[in-house]
């Protein structure tokens, strides 16, 4: 390819995805402004609209852009899906599924980056690499292969142009967001979420960085016989291609193929927790995205579940005394000590731009309202932490900790996998002594 | 003021029914307890602190001790010699904090208010139809009450309740008095999290009864069991907590102590009731078809329980401590001086009975 088709290639591909990206941005707009233009037109009440159809709309719309163009598009909806502190439930809900829905690329572009992270030929890595991937996500697909001493292996690779990609999106999102931020009166400031966005990325594109997280969760898990982290090979993993060991297993969501597999359900869910609170409650550094896809559950010898944790891009480390004030947040809930809960925000890092306390106090009737029982006793499901973020969003003087968000969502995902075993997450009963 | 004369003439002397808020009831305190400038529950009356939740549950608890005592029926009882000693001991704790090795100390503190606040669990325990699992009648008894006001009143003394903090607030404040707030070590709940329950693997001894009663009753077990042990605590605290050579504020904190010390009585004799109450009683099988003597299902799973929580906890404190020692001090010489003198101090214990052979302990009756 001469320098210059590269050149004009680049450049057009930069327009093209700069016209998309601001044509759905545009329509996004358009969709709110307008019928707020029309309803102070008609002398109604814009307020009083119900929006919810007007989100859903917007957000399949951004789906399909962000299924299309893949790169930062795709990693920005799988952020939208982890902020449901400041985006509607239909966005979060709609945008959390770009995981799953993207084709995958073909093999030889696979096959191109092994093969130039490791600067030799794929065949003196791998015997055999199966050109149709496991899964495919935002920056990596996942294929099973076969090393040269005959062991089985999964392959989780970068995609090659992502690095090329994610700058364009940026740049391209940080002058549409300030497009936007001069058309409307009152607008949102997207800027700070796009700087977490690039902060994010960055640590996610360095695949050494989740190899040395999934290292650290090894380590505090290694006396642990109900955990596994798949043994990475280091000599075949670069900045760009991490090579693990191959585990097999049930989706940890699973019920029927739980059932065949003569998984033990009694406890399953606490023994479950108990993992999570060991990492985020006691820890502080832990698996930050327990979606079904990235747990797998085999049986012990005994039928009791041993759960394989995937997926270490996403991982946190929480300050110093974050688990303990989480953990008397969740206290002070469950005795109903507003007092309490008010210190428990606090040490939390919440902060309200007026300093009044009230809205804390909000926050936490919301959510215990949401509960099925009325009260709190140690399990946040998806509907109390969505009833939490509605009221953070309905109050913009508060700030929430990116940390307590992540850990919020965390433990809702576990409820939500809770729910679907009939079960519950209660972060409080996994917590003594084992 | 009205309704508490009313209450007044409620309450015979002779009582054994009472209703949820009956035994919820508070007495009329002058002044409320505040620890640390958080408010607790309790209270004062006429200068006294008098502990929560008091005014109908101590007299009714006495009046169905008595019920069984005029019947002849033993009260169970934990001998002394069961009681494994608190570890460290007054002694060796007293020695860490004159060394300014305060960390290790702060950090049981700390986990006893955790697992103090755990007690509000108590609350969850499902208590099954006993009128249909027990053959003899259970009006005017503390088993007829457990989930009508007395479960409650214990979670609600060990948690807190709304703006009252309980006993996990007033250890806090115990600690945070005498060590003049010490910095809380950042891995508490790793340390609650390590370590085995020692409450055994929790197998089923008397499979024959419903799962549910054989629950309540290895619950009631093993609280009461704490509970016991928890007065050794009591001394311990009190003594290294009043100490004003090594605590900030001695009176304070021994009386905040105290105070917890008080409450505890009732959790002590409503299960002591509850359990004796069982042993005294016929149960039935779930299937309704075998009868088992309380007697024997009591003193089995006491006995269980009572083995497995002396044994394995203090083992894995000493190991602990040990570590714990060595991870508060940077120097190494003088970490490993200051922990061979802790040991000398140690007074070491071990369970009386080295077989299974049933224990006495019901024998020696109140
Ligand atoms: N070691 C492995 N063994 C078997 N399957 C794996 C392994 N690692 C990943 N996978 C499969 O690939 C999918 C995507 O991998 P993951 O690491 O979660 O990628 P992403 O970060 O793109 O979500 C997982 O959900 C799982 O199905
Ligand atoms: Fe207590
Ligand atoms: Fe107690």
């Amino acid at each position: 390819m001469s320098f210059r088709r590269y050149f004009l290639g680049r450049i057009f591909e930069r327009a093209y995805r700069g016209t998309r990206i601001g044509y759905t941005a545009v329509s996004v707009w358009l969709r709110y402004k307008f019928p707020r233009w029309w309803d102070a037109y008609r002398g109604r009440d814009p307020d009083e609209r119900d929006m919810t159809q007007i989100h859903q709309r917007n957000a399949d719309q951004i789906y399909a852009t962000a299924v299309s163009l893949r790169g930062m598009m795709v990693k920005m909806c799988q952020v939208i899906g982890t902020r449901s502190d400041i985006f509607p439930p239909q966005y979060v809900k709609t945008l959390s599924q770009c995981h799953d829905a993207l084709p995958p690329r073909d093999i030889d572009t696979i096959r191109s980056v092994i093969e130039e992270d490791f600067a030799r030929p794929i065949a003196e890595i791998f015997t055999d690499i199966e050109p149709t991937p496991i899964a495919a996500a935002s920056l990596a697909q996942v294929h099973g292969a076969t090393l040269t001493d005959g062991r089985k292996v999964a392959v989780k690779v970068q995609y090659p142009d992502i690095e090329h990609i994610i700058r364009t999106d940026l740049t391209v999102s940080r002058r549409v967001a300030a497009i936007y931020s001069r058309f409307d009166r009152n607008p949102m400031d997207f800027l700070p979420l796009l700087d977490e966005l690039q902060r994010h990325l960055r640590m996610e594109l360095d695949f050494r960085r989740e190899v040395e997280s999934a290292e650290r969760i090894r380590e505090l898990f290694k006396n642990d016989p109900t955990v596994v982290i798949p043994s990475i090979y280091p000599e075949y993993s670069t900045r760009r291609v991490i090579t693990m060991e191959y585990v097999r297993g049930v989706k940890v969501n699973d019920k029927k193929a739980l059932e065949t597999a003569g998984v033990q359900m009694q406890g399953y869910m606490t023994r479950l927790m108990r993992i999570f609170n060991r990492m985020i409650l006691a820890y502080g550094f832990f698996h930050a995205d327990p979606h079904p896809g990235n747990i797998l559950v085999n049986p012990d010898a005994d039928g009791r579940p041993v759960f394989t944790l995937l997926d270490f891009g996403l991982a946190k480390q929480l300050p110093e005394g974050f688990g303990l004030g989480i953990f008397e947040l969740m206290f002070s809930m469950m005795t109903f000590n507003e007092t309490a809960m008010l210190r428990a925000f606090d040490e939390l890092g919440f902060e309200t731009q007026t300093g009044e306390k009230e809205t804390y106090l909000a926050i936490a009737r919301r959510m215990i309202s949401r509960s099925e029982s009325g009260t709190f006793q140690g399990e946040f499901t998806e509907e109390m932490t969505d009833g939490m973020f509605d009221a953070i969003r309905e109050n913009p003087v508060v700030t929430v900790p990116t940390d307590f968000v992540l850990v919020a969502r965390a433990f809702a995902l576990l409820s939500g996998i809770a729910h679907s075993l009939d079960q519950r997450a209660n972060a409080l009963d996994a917590l003594g002594p084992g | 003021m009205a309704d508490q004369h009313e209450l007044d003439d409620e309450i015979r002397l002779d009582a054994l029914e009472f209703t949820y808020d009956e035994l919820l009831a508070e007495d009329p305190y002058e002044e409320p307890l505040f620890a640390s400038g958080v408010r607790c529950h309790g209270g004062y009356v006429d200068g006294a602190y008098v502990s929560p939740r008091g005014r109908v549950r101590r007299p009714a608890i006495a009046n169905w001790q008595q019920r069984l005592r005029d019947a002849g029926e033993p009260l169970v009882y934990v001998p002394g010699r069961y009681l494994p000693p608190t570890y460290p001991n007054y002694a060796q704790a007293k020695y860490l904090l004159k060394e300014g090795v305060t960390e290790p100390i702060t950090r049981s503190l700390t986990i006893i208010s955790i697992i103090e606040g755990f007690g509000a669990r108590i609350r969850d325990v499902p208590v099954p139809d006993l009128r249909k699992e027990i053959l003899e009648d259970i009006a005017g008894t503390a088993l007829a009450h457990l989930d009508g006001g007395l479960f409650e009143a214990h979670a609600r003394d060990e948690a807190g309740h709304r703006d009252q903090g309980g006993h996990k607030q007033m250890w806090e404040s115990a600690r945070d008095i005498g060590l003049a707030k010490p910095h809380i070590p950042g891995d508490v709940l790793m340390r609650l999290m390590t370590g085995s329950s020692g409450r055994g693997r929790g197998e089923r001894l008397f499979p024959d009864l419903s799962e549910r009663l054989e629950m309540l009753i290895t619950t009631m077990a093993n609280v009461l069991v704490v509970e016991t042990f928890a007065d050794n605590t009591f001394t311990w605290a009190q003594q290294l907590l009043g100490d004003p050579e090594v605590s900030a504020d001695a009176e304070a904190a021994n009386h905040m102590v105290t105070c917890i010390a008080s409450d505890e009585v009732p959790h002590v004799d409503y299960l002591t009731a509850a359990i004796s109450e069982l042993r005294a009683r016929t149960l039935i099988s779930e299937d309704g078809r075998k009868e088992l003597r309380g007697k024997e299902v009591v003193d089995a799973i006491f006995s269980r329980q009572l083995r497995g929580m002396a044994t394995r906890r203090p083992q894995e404190n000493r190991e602990r401590f040990r570590e714990e020692i060595h991870q508060a001090i940077d120097n190494k010489a003088r970490a490993s001086m200051i922990a061979r003198r802790f040991e000398d101090l140690d007074s070491g214990w071990t369970f009386p009975h080295g077989d299974d052979e049933e224990l006495d302990i019901l024998l020696e009756t109140a």
